[in-house]
């Protein structure tokens, strides 16, 4: 669809950006440290996140074409490349979340709407409103049951899928991409609650932060 | 004192574990694996309370949850006070304190019981209300004396040391108790493949077959409960939750568990070694199917007396004996109406204490443990009952009768027996709890004797709380449910399960014995109670059923059986038989009461769980939340944001307040350049070729003719016509903009235009979404705006060239912004919108280059005065719901002539809404300029009108104004409009009354030169 305005927003020089944890870790002086966690926590910042808006069909093609992946098609799927750096996540019947490298996004934004053309749809850079942060350890689904009402059981809840919903009293992504790992992808403003919230869940499992 | 009631041998205690507590001050010794009321009975104390409205003396009933007298208030410091806590399910610790909930000055001897014996038979049902209704305003008076004198338990007056916390769970099967059934069920489902959770509430898996006389394979079934525990605790799929109690049973087989966890090793959990451990968590289940083995609670016999110490339910004596290695007493009289509570006297013979007699209701008893009883000796006295028991601090015999229950009537020689304990059973109440809480009724089994579960939608009852008593039978059945659960949930290859192999027991059949007759009637006897919680007897219900109360319900209430935490555990049965027998009915017709959660007491910290202090709320922060910080702002809340309100600056080490604050940031804006964290506003990504007719629906004003490149500012309504919210919205490309909404509004815009989308316009191309915390926003405004940002910005910033409500992209301090000429505070205005990682670099590149300019942060507070001096309202504080656009004069941003109808459109012709006396925003002029009206004060015409006056409108924003050098508001006044100069009053409730002048909301720069230069 044309008559939209791309706009990249990241500058040439991106030393100057500061992640949405940056004022939590900055409380916090010094990084959780246990000495066998239950649970290891880290934030994987400036990543290229991206929403798309679209009819499954004609999206589909375009991330075939542009990013050599299909798009999940089956409700709560969450599919990686093989370097399990990109990323394309279900969200709702016509929307998907993409993760990628930072950088990357405006270039794929280009991209797939150049080969989208003139279908109906949208594509919007939220990469500065949320962050990811990695769950790692084998406390992390006793973490995840004191902070998310979802079924995180291993039969409901494989690696490969994804799903919004309730953490405390925040809303998260909470998507599974490896068997041993999950990953919240959370708002920027309630990124410090939700970063708080599992520290405080995770204190009796041991958990350290790691950069 | 020594534990003169321990047997040397058996139970399920350790002696080589001793454990030193102190009850009422007194310092006792027990051992692990006690509860505080064993190991109180162990030690011979019989008085553990006072009861609750005739401060009569009581001991100890029963052995579990269902336990009426022996709550205490728990806890050795202010800190770690937990009221109600019964004694019978708290586990004996190492430095336990605990104290009698009632009893004053100590439950020996209680000043209260004398008014207790004194006004015994003046206190019926209704007492309080009926000695106290008049004159009604004393009420408040007698109650607040009435309430010191009763109630259960002290809240604690220090905040609590401990933490608690929730945990969410899904199952397949959720069992409820881990007696025989209950094992039985989750080893069958869990063999099945289902998730399993299993929950117990005692400190021990195992139930009734804990204190059992039966053996399982021939040996105790303690090994059976073993070998089955450590199999379910093998498997990956079961949970197993010991102490902890299902409290609630909700809709759609949500369960609330409650589980104990430091509760049994100590004071706190710090002090039991797990320091910031939850003490007790609250785990929230959502299982496919409900097994429910909650097991039976056994009946007591209402009889005289029957609440002195030394009454007990004889269940409870077998547990005490062959559980916890306890003989409450030295000499019994079992007093029963079937046959299973005989293991009581053998079980007390067997511990080499003297069984006085067995009194059996039925004429001619002849099951197995009644042939046992014989043969070992004891006296069994047929179609008789225990109609009263003698004592004064503990009983000292009883009083037995040959009785009619057909005529309810005492037909035979009263005789005497010397005892200090009397064991009583009136046969076995299934534990319906938690099925009644799903709003299910129980229904009668007359065979049974007793009230079975209702049918509740994929709850599977069994075992004890099914009417299944027999051992072999229970756990059969609990087989059978828990295979049953699993392939209801999807595991149709769940195989039987092998039982052990028990052997047969006949038991002869039971009588209905509820209250056994004395030769005195009614209120003449001496007390028979029925709810010892809550002190309600036998003659209560009766005098409540000649009064009128014939619903069950009513009784209920009049009399308050089955009140608070006990919720009828013990009495409610039997109060509904002798409501029945008063009544002329039947128990069925009569009905039952409703059991609410929960099903025992549970902390409020467990329910809170977490969400607490730091916890409470989530609190949302801006990109630049730490410099905010470092540079001393105070926060407002505003929704969950924590906001910058005002800067306040240290001079000569005093910091400066508020109003000081407000005013120098004011200033700097009129003056020379300010700037505002602006990111907390809602904005919404909107792209689509309908995106603007969309617009043209939802906003009150015309998007046709807006170009790429400009802003608008928009009204949106409410289908009724009142305003809802308001901003600015820019037009990125043709079929692209970017829409702003107040902060408070961000949520509940976007779901409004979904919802417009998606049930009524979902033939329109369009698609919305947040990117409100993707972008930070910094608004930079007053006259040195320009210079400012010329030094940090490629954009060219020529007032032809970049107007008022133009936008244009570029580099802001090296960072790709959009820039917005857009004002709210009716200065020279660029709001810098960048994405929010890089925020802080912008803002403090701004600052490096502010300085010479002085830019001065400024917060919500200052931002307010400026926009009210412009006359820009606040959605949400200058309206309230019930405000159109009309009424706030705004007819400038209202197309009606639009082709589409926009939502509100209609509701603005109604009468209502064109109405000429409506309230109209308008501007006040206090007379005296030093007076800042209080927001929300009322408007009148006419001061001396006497009250009730006619209330013409009311302030909505007042501040005091640097600018001006003196106070201003904006109201809404009917018809204000028109009565601009006219003077109006506003009568405060100090007495005094402030006059203004009604002004044009405009305050400052009436033709818009300074935004536009």
């Amino acid at each position: 669809m044309s008559d939209v305005k791309e706009f990249e927003t990241r500058p040439a020089d991106d030393s100057k950006a500061e992640s949405p944890l940056a004022w939590s870790l900055h409380e916090q002086k010094s990084l959780p440290h246990a000495s066998n966690p239950g649970v290891i926590l880290s934030e994987k910042p400036f990543l290229g996140h991206l929403i798309l808006r679209g009819g499954a069909i004609v999206m589909d093609e375009a991330v075939r074409e542009v990013m050599g992946m299909a798009l999940p098609a089956r409700p709560l799927a969450l599919v990686s490349d093989d370097s399990g750096e990109r990323s394309i996540q279900w969200l709702s019947p016509d929307e998907w979340l993409v993760i990628v490298p930072g950088g990357e996004e405006f270039a794929l934004e280009q991209k797939l709407r150049q080969s989208l053309g003139q279908s109906h749809f949208s594509i919007v850079n939220v990469g500065g409103g949320q962050t990811v942060l990695s769950l790692k350890g084998k406390a992390s689904r006793d973490v995840l049951m004191k902070s998310i009402s979802y079924d995180v059981h291993e039969e409901v809840f494989p690696v490969g899928k994804g799903v919004s919903t309730v953490f405390a009293k925040a809303t998260v992504i909470l998507r599974r991409p490896e068997e041993d790992g999950w990953e919240l992808v959370i708002r920027r403003s309630f990124a410090d609650y939700c970063y708080r919230w599992l520290l405080d869940a995770a204190k009796e499992y041991g958990v350290s932060v790691t950069r | 004192m020594t534990q003169s009631n321990r047997i040397s041998t058996g139970g399920r205690i350790d002696r080589s574990h001793g454990l030193e507590f102190n009850f009422n001050g007194q310092s006792y010794q027990g051992y692990a694996g006690d509860t505080l009321a064993s190991a109180l009975l162990a030690n011979g104390v019989d008085i553990v309370n006072r009861s609750f409205k005739y401060s009569r003396a009581r001991g100890i009933v029963a052995a579990g949850a269902e336990e009426p007298n022996a709550l205490v208030q728990l806890g050795a410091r202010k800190d770690t006070q937990v009221p109600n806590v019964r004694s019978t399910q708290q586990a004996l610790y190492d430095g336990l304190v605990a104290r009698s909930t009632n009893g004053w000055p100590n439950v020996q001897r209680d000043v209260m019981s004398w008014v207790g014996k004194l006004g015994g038979n003046f206190m019926p049902p209704g007492f309080y209300y009926k000695t106290f209704m008049s004159p009604a305003s004393m009420w408040m008076t007698y109650e607040k004396y009435i309430r010191m004198g009763a109630g259960l338990g002290r809240a604690p007056t220090e905040s609590d040391p401990d933490i608690y916390d929730h945990m969410h769970h899904h199952c397949d099967v959720l069992v409820i108790g881990a007696g025989p059934a209950g094992l039985a069920a989750a080893l069958s489902a869990a063999r099945g493949g289902a998730r399993v959770i299993l929950c117990d509430e005692q400190e021990e898996m195992g139930g009734s077959l804990l204190d059992s006389r039966e053996t399982l394979d021939g040996t105790s079934p303690v090994a059976w409960i073993e070998k089955t525990i450590s199999e379910l605790a093998s498997m990956a799929t079961v949970t197993l939750l010991p102490r902890t109690t299902a409290n609630g049973y909700h809709d759609h087989n949500f369960v609330t568990l409650h589980e104990r966890r430091t509760e049994h090793l100590a004071d706190t959990a710090s002090d039991a070694g797990f320091p910031g451990q939850a003490r007790a968590r609250l785990h929230r289940v959502r299982a496919t199917r409900v097994v429910l083995a909650s097991g039976t609670h056994e009946r007591p016999v209402v009889y005289a007396n029957n609440d002195l110490p030394g009454n007990m339910v004889a269940g409870a004596v077998s547990t005490y004996i062959r559980r916890y290695a306890v003989v409450p007493g030295n000499s019994l009289v079992l007093t029963t109406s079937n046959d299973h509570a005989y293991r009581a006297a053998l079980d007390w013979q067997e511990a080499g204490r003297k069984v006085v007699a067995i009194v059996d209701a039925r004429a001619n008893p002849d099951g197995d443990l009644v042939r046992q009883a014989r043969d070992s000796g004891i006296r069994v006295i047929t179609g008789s009952a225990v109609i009263e028991a003698k004592g004064t601090q503990r009983v000292s015999g009883a009083r037995v009768s040959a009785v009619d229950l057909d005529h309810f009537v005492v037909t035979g020689r009263i005789e005497d027996l010397e005892c200090d304990t009397i064991a009583s059973s009136g046969g076995y109440s299934p534990v319906v709890h938690l099925s009644s809480h799903t709003g299910t009724r129980p229904k009668w089994h007359e065979d049974m004797l007793g009230f079975l579960p209702g049918d509740v939608k994929d709850m599977i009852s069994t075992g004890g709380v099914a009417g299944h008593y027999a051992l072999g039978e229970t756990l059969a059945d609990g087989a059978r449910a828990g295979r049953q659960a699993a392939i209801d949930s999807g595991f149709e290859n769940a195989e039987e399960l092998k039982l052990p192999d028990i052997k047969e027991r006949r038991d002869g059949p039971s009588c209905a014995l509820y209250q056994a007759p004395h030769e005195k009637q009614g209120l003449r006897a001496p007390k028979q109670f029925v709810d010892m919680q809550n002190d309600v007897t036998a003659s209560a219900i009766e005098l409540a059923t000649r009064e009128g109360f014939e619903s069950i319900e009513h009784v209920k209430r009049y009399t308050a059986l089955g009140f608070g935490t006990d919720q009828g555990k013990l009495g409610n049965i039997n109060g509904m038989a002798i409501a029945a027998r008063c009544l002329g009915r039947s128990i069925p017709e009569v009905g039952t009461t409703v059991f609410r959660p929960n099903y025992t007491p549970i902390t409020f910290g467990a329910i809170v769980g977490r969400h607490c202090d730091e916890f409470f709320d989530p609190k949302r922060y801006t990109a630049l939340h730490q410099w905010h910080v470092e540079n001393g702002a105070e926060f407002e809340d505003v929704g969950l944001w924590k906001r910058p309100w005002y800067f306040p600056r240290n001079a000569n080490g005093k910091k400066e307040n508020m109003h000081d604050a407000v005013a120098r940031e004011c200033l700097a804006v009129r003056e020379g350049v300010g700037i505002l964290d602006a990111s907390t506003l809602g904005k919404i990504d909107i792209q689509g070729p309908d995106a603007r007719e969309f617009l043209g629906r939802v906003y009150t004003n015309k998007w046709a003719k807006l170009e790429p490149g400009r802003v608008r500012y928009g009204l949106m309504c409410k289908d009724d016509g009142m305003l809802m919210d308001d901003g600015t919205t820019s037009c990125l490309g043709d079929n692209h903009f970017l829409m702003t909404t107040t902060t408070g509004g961000a949520a509940a815009v976007l779901e409004w235009l979904e919802l417009w989308h998606q049930t009524e316009w979902p033939e329109l191309q369009v698609y919305f979404n947040s990117v409100t915390d993707h972008w930070a926003t910094m608004t930079v405004t007053g006259p040195d705006a320009r210079k400012l940002m010329s030094e940090v910005t490629d954009i060219d910033l020529d007032r032809e060239k970049f107007k008022f409500m133009d936008w244009k992209e570029g580099n802001v301090a090296g960072i790709p912004a959009r820039v917005f000429r857009i004002s709210f505070t009716g200065e020279l205005a660029y709001e810098i919108n960048v994405q929010a990682n890089y925020a802080m670099h912008v803002w403090k590149t701004l600052f490096e280059h502010g300085e010479k300019y002085n830019l001065t942060p400024y917060g919500t507070e200052t931002m307010h005065v400026l926009r009210a001096e412009k006359g820009l309202i606040i959605v949400g504080q200058d309206t309230d719901g019930s405000v159109t656009p009309e009424d706030l004069g705004m007819h400038w941003a209202i197309g009606y002539d639009k082709p589409f109808h926009w939502i509100g459109k209609r509701a603005l012709s109604r009468p209502d809404t064109m109405r000429g006396d409506r309230k109209q925003l308008v501007g006040l002029k206090p007379k005296d300029a030093s007076i800042v009206l209080e927001e929300g004060a009322q408007i009148v015409l006419d001061p001396n009108e006497s009250i009730p006056m006619t209330m013409m409108g009311h302030v909505t924003s007042s501040y005091y104004s640097p600018s001006l050098k003196g106070s201003f508001a904006l109201a809404v006044l009917k018809n204000g409009r028109e009565r601009m100069g006219e003077t109006v009053y506003l009568p405060m409730s100090d007495g005094k009354t402030h006059e203004a002048e009604v002004v044009s909301t405009i305050f400052i720069d009436p033709k818009g030169e300074r935004q536009n230069v």
